[in-house]
């Protein structure tokens, strides 16, 4: 077989796997602290890529520049959605009811974009979007390239604030276990606003680059919410590295078994290695065993 | 002369989960200074009267009263800069973590750092275990080392008053001794005890007062010696033996 074609594969995973494990640990963080499954997590996205075009679009600014207006937008929407409608979620059908709720804020911010932006599709441009470069024979596009820089940024910004912050620890021991962290005199109310607000705030950097190298629509979010939500089951509900290891390996196990066997099978490959995970791990890679009873 | 404001009242306390009641109408003094038991049959709503009185649970009537503020209403965090805290049922180290960094948490409404390495020096020398372990992570103690952390942990506030939530349970009976003795080094230090015990018999011995939980009402109360020798208590709660007492999972 192709070491090349290994290579190339190996480097999509690593790149575009990387941005996914961003968007998919702001998703299993938010689960993590606050036991909710956000499944307007997908449409997040694309509401985060369509800002970056109207951005880009209408006022002329960059791509990245933008990411500094619309990466606080986000964090806003989030706290937002969060204060309105999950702060009232509460009981042992909390993580069900927060589905869904988070389906019907899914299905707001659809409509609003479809009425805003139209049903056709649009993709982000900008003159280094479509650059590249070539090492050794391995092809590598400018935006990819950024997409992972900025996803290791942002992921090491994450971990630095979540162990070398007092925030941080307040962040870590409610994932835990908010009860103990309440006893402990950790505002848990005030952490999960803030934990939603980051957790919804990646979506505009991962939106930029998605909307960057995919032609996108509102109905695109389908896709993608079904793919964070595998990726954070495979690297285990509440775990950040457990989402990064599964973001990276589910574009590199379908990119190989695409190019050493046939594009056919490479969506499904991932599903096959997941419920193999799932049969041997029924809590994932890196999941919490049963942390949550009692 | 008017009367001093008691140390912790519970004045009617009438709670739940938003189905039924699960206290109904609960109404008991603590002394300052003692140590307090509560016992009672599995389900009788112990550990939801601990938990209102750290605003886990809120009560839907009555009052809590500590050194004359009422608890009802407060955030977890506000009833412990009043100088509460609570060891629950559960075990509530944060298993990831360093002993260090757990017990270190018990201090995390102190800002002072000066302030808190001084009371993690006393904490290592009334504890050996957290000097010991201090960078194992908690998960890897045992279930009594666990307990004498969480104990450790709590005292990091210097708290007034100290709720423990069936702290011996599933400890082996040497174990259980040594955890005695260090609730009856917690209270001589100052600290008011509030604690409920499976291990009625041994508790009891060494509480103040002793409290009859049944179906969320008050049953009994009286001085812990009076509790213990009730014949009516003793055979439904207290059994023949500490053996029989102890509570099964
Ligand atoms: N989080 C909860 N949600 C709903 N019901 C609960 C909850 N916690 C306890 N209960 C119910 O409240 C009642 C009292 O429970 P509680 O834990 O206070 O009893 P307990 O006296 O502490 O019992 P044990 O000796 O087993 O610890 C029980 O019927 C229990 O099922
Ligand atoms: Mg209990």
């Amino acid at each position: 077989m192709n070491a090349i074609a290994l290579l190339n594969a190996a480097k999509d995973g690593i790149l575009t796997g990387s941005v996914y494990a961003l968007m998919a640990t702001g998703l299993t963080l938010i689960f993590g602290v606050m036991d909710i499954i956000n499944v307007a997590q997908g449409i997040l996205v694309i509401l985060g890529a369509y800002l970056s075009y109207a951005l880009s679009v209408h006022l002329g600014i960059d791509l990245f520049v933008g990411l500094l207006i619309t990466i606080p937008t986000l964090f806003v929407v989030g706290v937002v959605i969060e204060r309105v409608f999950m702060a009232r979620l509460k009981g042992p059908e909390k993580t069900a009811m927060s589905i869904l709720v988070t389906y019907a804020v899914s299905l707001l911010i659809e409509g609003t974009l479809n009425t805003v932006f139209s049903v056709n599709v649009v993709q982000l441009q900008a003159s280094y979007v479509t650059r590249s470069f070539s090492i050794g024979g391995v092809h590598f596009g400018f935006i990819y390239v950024a997409g992972f820089v900025m996803a290791a940024v942002l992921l090491s910004a994450l971990y630095f604030m979540l162990y070398r912050t007092r925030f941080g620890v307040s962040v870590r021991a409610s994932l835990a276990d908010q009860t103990s962290a309440a006893l402990v005199g950790i505002d848990v109310r005030r952490v999960s606003t803030i934990c939603f607000g980051i957790g919804v705030a990646v979506t505009a950097a991962g939106g930029m680059i998605y909307g960057s190298t995919n032609a996108f629509n509102a109905s695109t979010s389908y896709d993608l919410i079904s793919r964070l939500l595998t990726i954070i089951v495979l690297g285990g509900m509440g775990s950040l590295g457990g989402a990064m290891l599964a973001g990276v390996s589910m574009v590199f196990i379908g990119d190989v078994v695409g190019t050493v066997w046939s594009p056919v099978w490479s969506t499904m490959s991932y599903f096959v290695v997941l419920v193999v995970v799932l049969l041997v791990r029924p809590q994932g890679l890196f999941g919490k065993q049963s942390a949550r009873v009692a | 002369m008017a009367e001093t404001a008691p140390f912790l009242r519970f004045t009617n306390v009438v709670a739940g989960y938003g189905g039924g009641d699960v206290l109904k109408g609960v109404q008991f003094d603590v002394p300052q200074g003692g140590v307090t038991c509560i016992v009672g049959p599995n389900g009788s709503g112990k550990s939801t009267l601990l938990k209102t009185v750290s605003g886990l649970v809120k009560p839907r009537l009555g009052e809590i009263w500590f050194k004359g503020e009422n608890l009802v209403g407060q955030t977890p965090r506000q009833i412990l800069r009043l100088g509460v805290v609570q060891v629950p049922q559960h075990h509530s180290l944060f298993r990831e973590m360093t002993v260090d960094e757990n017990v270190e948490l018990g201090a995390f409404l102190v800002k002072d750092r000066k302030v808190i390495a001084e009371r993690m020096a006393a904490i290592r020398e009334m504890f050996p275990i957290v000097a010991e372990r201090a960078s194992d992570k908690a998960g890897s103690l045992s279930g009594g080392q666990q307990r004498l952390v969480e104990f450790a942990r709590c005292l990091m506030l210097e708290p007034d008053l100290v709720v423990l939530d069936e702290p011996s349970m599933g400890l082996d009976p040497k174990t259980l001794r040594s955890m005695f003795a260090t609730i009856k080094m917690m209270n001589s230090m100052g600290r008011t005890v509030l604690l409920v015990e499976q291990n009625a018999r041994q508790a009891l011995k060494l509480s103040h007062t002793g409290i009859v939980l049944e179906n969320g009402r008050v049953r009994l109360s009286g001085s812990g010696i009076d509790v213990l020798n009730n014949p009516e208590i003793g055979a439904l709660y207290l059994g023949g033996s500490i053996e029989e007492t102890k509570h099964a999972s």
